[in-house]
């Protein structure tokens, strides 16, 4: 189990931002999601989740809009902006980089 | 681009419709842990399990807002909102701090601004006209003008867009009605209008073409105040006919009101007439100092390639031979902003003393506001105490202090404006004892502005961020706990030490209030040299031209006319008056005394006389003869000297019947020494022992457009005066006469030490009053404190003598330190002073310190006063009970 502080800064944002690549979601989805991808590793708690997406939305990354599910609640739909697109592409890069770094650190005989 | 637009629109609607924002988030962690609930349901949970377990993980619903709202970007905005407000309530709440503080500030700001508008108005100020920015002061050569002829070359030359000229140094004749006045015009060459572009409120200025010096055009502009003192705000004066020494010249128009002038300083000429020969007589020739120059650059010339532009014509000038040293330019600068100039410097030096003054009254009022905001820090301990307790931290409670200070030094700074702008109303109507038309408009413009701003940043910082984070240091949580430690060590305080600060700032200015003080009485009671008691001054202005009047004997049959009148004893003429505007002339040249090896650099201030000067000025003559009607100009030349003179340059040698030589040559103009008189003051009260020559009006080849009559009376002399002016009125009705008695002729002389010891008085003791303020705030604050401590004492069997001396030792340690670092101060500090007072006023003179100290001595004292009375009013019994 791992806190989002415990998170590389910043990878909370990528995670949201992929997760919203592939449809729009609301925000106890995109924590249900995360964990269940991770395999349960992930725990998005909310305290860091909706400040997070706050974040992500006054930045233009991300815009939202009031939807009704099927199972009548109202939720607060989440979806990936033009901006948001280009956003990704570029935390990926920086992730990729980032990780094949530390990869090369940590594996390092 | 949109995602700018989706920032903007959300940034916005979070700042103006906050509350939504907050609704809207509330709703999405409502629906959030409904979704949870749903889920734990779904798992088999019972609904108030699944409700608790959904609300324990979701955690602090508070702690997620708030954290949003962070995001926001908008907390800073939200929060000094909120403190704006809450510094209003509290200073609405205490009226007394809040009118203290501000009026402290208001005063020291006020006089900052009103000091630095000054300056800004008279020094830095652009002059009135058109895009003034593409305008340029230009001097070249030694002086600050050209003559003519280097005029007429650089302005056709197309070197800039426009050169135009002016000279100030010229006064004219007006008649209007039976009585002729002098007024100052300034002569400017015909394209002046076109290349400034003044701006008029009727009428038009000249054009270069119909007012060519060539063409000695009748022309004239005159100024806003001319026109409505002098013509009465006549509705039609364009094109109407002003006499104007003796020939009619046509107004063309009116100047705008409230423009300033392009000499500067203040200075508001009359008339703008075109410069002729009949004006300037001496305009053709080569080395005449005739005009100063103005040009205007060409759209798109940068500074530097005028200067390169103008540069080529002056060399150009320069080697046709006039004069070798006008191939420098020594000024070109845009107008407007600092100077280069002597004269620039000289003013600057003065308002910039002013400016130091006037920031340290600020600083002293400043210190009296933070005083009260410590004490309120003092008072406000557990409220503060608690905040932190309830987890604000400490830069958000800053913030909050900080804001306190900032309301207050708003408040404050608004109404140093608003007192700022009054001091200048006043200033525009009353008229100083000045020769000159000036007119002193304080500029308000974005340099006054941003100075405002400036000092209300400097007044939050200076009066709030001390009393800030004193209260707000961490270790004051124990505060919480128990109430204020009534018996605690007396150590210093913060504000003791702020009050030694303003006693000492206030020692120093008022050493230096107790210098311009001792100068004006100093100087009004300098011996001048003459009498100042029972003489008369009338000038004389002549028309230009009508020799008939202006030549000696025609001014010997005036002085003989006034001679004979009933009340006066004696009457001369000369061409300056000492110490008035026209005083004469100051020489500094080569000559050959006789009985000297070689020739010898002399300086001295040389005066045009006739006979009987120095009898009826009151001038002992100590040796040899006064000039006399034979010293004409078919007499060998003569001349008499100051005791100065013979004694710096003759060294010991008997200078009667000697010859002195002007130039290095021989064969030059040279002339027997017959007299010797007096030594007196001449141009300045404060200059030292100066070396004078007088050669006799009589001899001279040329006679100027100016002389002074003066005569010594009998009776008062207001008496006589009118008696005086018609004589010679009767001689020459178109001259112009201005008749004073000498006292309030020297009323020019007197101006700087006037306004000297005006405005550092006035700043000592508003320094003073504050200083006064602030001691008796901290020593009653600690009287407050100390009530408990004082009944135990009286019920022990204090006498009130002992409480007295209690209270008072307090007062004494504060004024007693402040004293002493003011004095040091002041002794290292009035030193320069000395450039502004008379010659033999030391600035640290002992004198000056023991009044300031005896001044700041009766302010401990009065300070004392009253928290005095309330200690020794304790009663015992009842403060022993508060406890």
């Amino acid at each position: 189990m791992s806190k989002p502080s415990d998170l590389i800064q910043g990878t909370l944002d990528l995670l949201i931002l992929k997760t919203l690549a592939l449809g729009p979601q609301h925000g106890w989805a995109i924590g249900k999601r995360i964990q269940l991808v991770s395999g349960g590793v992930l725990q998005i708690t909310q305290g860091s989740l909706y400040p997070a997406l706050h974040r992500l939305e006054q930045q233009g990354w991300i815009t939202s809009k009031w939807l009704t599910t099927e199972s009548g609640r109202e939720v607060k739909s989440y979806s990936l902006t033009k901006a948001g697109t280009k956003q990704l592409a570029r935390e990926l890069e920086n992730w990729d980089r980032l990780s094949a770094a530390i990869g090369l650190v940590v594996r390092e005989v | 681009m949109a995602r700018w637009v989706q920032v903007v629109r959300l940034r916005l609607r979070s700042l103006v419709r906050g509350s939504d924002v907050d609704r809207d988030l509330d709703r999405e962690l409502r629906s959030h842990i409904a979704q949870e609930i749903d889920e734990h349901l779904a798992s088999g949970m019972t609904l108030e399990e699944a409700r608790r377990t959904a609300m324990v993980e979701f955690g602090s619903v508070g702690g997620i807002q708030e954290a949003c709202r962070d995001t926001r970007r908008v907390a800073v905005v939200e929060n000094v909102v909120r403190d704006l407000r809450y510094a209003g309530r509290t200073l609405v709440r205490q009226p007394g701090l809040a009118v203290a503080g501000s009026l402290s500030i208001a005063l020291g700001v006020g006089a900052n601004l009103t000091i630095f508008s000054l300056a800004n108005g008279l020094l830095l100020a652009s002059p009135s006209g058109y895009r003034t920015d593409r305008l340029v002061h230009i001097r070249t050569g030694n002086g600050s003008h050209v003559s003519y002829p280097a005029w007429r070359a650089l302005s056709e030359s197309g070197a800039l867009g426009g050169i135009a000229g002016y000279s100030i140094e010229a006064s004219v004749n007006w008649r209007g009605g039976d009585a002729s006045v002098t007024i100052m015009p300034l002569l400017v060459t015909a394209n002046f209008f076109d290349v400034v572009g003044v701006p008029m409120q009727r009428g038009r200025g000249f054009t270069a073409r119909e007012a060519t010096a060539e063409r000695d055009a009748r022309l004239v502009v005159v100024s806003d105040r001319f026109w409505r003192r002098q013509l009465n705000g006549d509705p039609d004066v364009v094109g109407r006919s002003l006499t104007l020494n003796g020939s009619p010249y046509t107004v063309l128009g009116v100047l705008a009101a409230g423009i300033r002038s392009v000499p500067g300083y203040g200075l508001s000429p009359d008339v703008y007439l075109p410069i002729s020969r009949t004006l300037a007589p001496d305009l053709e020739k080569p080395r005449a100092a005739a005009v100063q120059l103005i040009g205007r650059l060409h759209d798109g010339q940068s500074v530097q390639a005028g200067r390169a532009a103008v540069r080529v014509v002056v060399q150009r000038i320069a080697e046709r031979g006039d004069d070798p040293e006008f191939r420098t330019i020594t000024m070109f600068t845009r107008v407007g902003g600092l100077s280069q100039a002597k004269d620039f410097k000289e003013a600057g030096a003065f308002f910039l003393v002013l400016a130091v003054v006037t920031a340290l009254v600020l600083a002293i009022a400043c210190a009296n506001v933070a005083g009260l905001l410590l004490a309120r820090g003092t008072a406000r301990r557990r409220e503060i105490a608690m905040r932190i307790a309830l987890g604000a931290s400490r830069s958000r409670l800053l913030q909050q202090l900080l804001t306190d200070g900032f309301v207050l030094a708003l408040i404050g700074a608004a109404t140093g404006v608003a007192l700022t702008a009054l001091l200048a109303e006043l200033l525009l109507r009353v008229s100083l004892p000045l020769p000159l038309p000036l007119e002193i408009r304080l500029a308000f413009d974005s340099r006054l502005a941003g100075l405002a701003l400036g000092l209300v940043l400097l007044s939050t910082l200076m009066t709030s961020l001390m009393p800030a984070l004193q209260s707000t240091r961490p270790t004051l949580v124990p505060t919480l706990k128990q109430g204020e430690p009534a018996y605690g060590p007396r150590r210093l305080s913060l504000r003791g030490l702020l009050v030694i600060g303003q006693v000492a700032v206030t020692a120093l200015l008022l050493v230096a209030a107790a210098v311009f003080l001792r100068n004006l009485t100093r100087a009004q009671s300098l011996d001048p040299g003459f009498d100042t008691q029972r003489a008369v001054v009338a000038r004389l202005t002549f028309v230009e031209g009508r020799q008939g009047t202006i030549d000696a004997p025609a001014i010997q049959a005036v002085v003989d006319r006034v001679r004979s009148l009933a009340g006066v004893d004696g009457a001369a003429f000369s061409e300056g008056v000492p110490l008035t505007v026209f005083s004469g002339s100051r020489v500094g040249t080569s000559m050959r005394l006789d009985g000297a090896e070689r020739p010898v650099h002399v300086e001295y201030d040389a005066n045009r006389v006739g006979p009987g000067y120095f009898g009826a000025m009151g001038i002992p003559l100590l040796r040899g003869r006064d000039f006399d009607g034979a010293d004409r100009s078919s007499a060998p030349p003569v001349v008499i000297l100051n005791k100065e003179f013979a004694d710096r340059y003759f060294e010991g040698r008997d200078p009667i019947g000697l010859h002195l030589a002007w130039g290095e040559r021989p064969g030059s103009r040279s002339a027997e020494i017959v007299g010797i008189v007096a030594n007196g003051k001449y141009r300045t009260l404060g200059e030292g022992r100066d070396a004078a020559i007088y050669t006799p009006y009589l001899q001279e080849p040329v006679v100027g457009r100016m002389v002074h009559v003066v005569a010594r009376t009998a009776a008062a002399p207001d008496t006589v005066s009118s008696a005086i002016s018609h004589a010679i009125r009767q001689a020459d009705s178109s001259a112009a006469v201005q008749i004073q008695p000498m006292s309030s002729a020297l009323a020019f002389a007197f101006l700087p030490s006037r306004i000297g010891a005006l405005i550092f008085g006035a700043l000592g003791m508003l320094a003073g009053l504050l200083a006064m303020v602030g001691l008796s705030g901290v020593v009653s604050f600690s009287v407050g404190r100390r009530t408990v401590e004082f009944g135990i004492r009286m019920a022990l069997g204090a006498s009130r003598g002992s409480i007295v001396r209690l209270v008072l030792r307090q007062s004494a340690v504060l004024v007693g330190a402040g004293l002493g670092i003011g004095m040091m101060m002041a002794v290292l500090l009035v030193r320069p002073l000395s450039a502004f007072v008379v010659a033999d006023l030391r600035p640290n003179d002992p004198l000056h310190l023991a009044a300031a100290a005896a001044l700041i001595l009766a302010v401990g004292v009065g300070a004392s006063w009253g928290p005095v009375r309330r200690a020794v009013r304790v009663d015992p019994a009842t403060a022993l009970r508060t406890d």
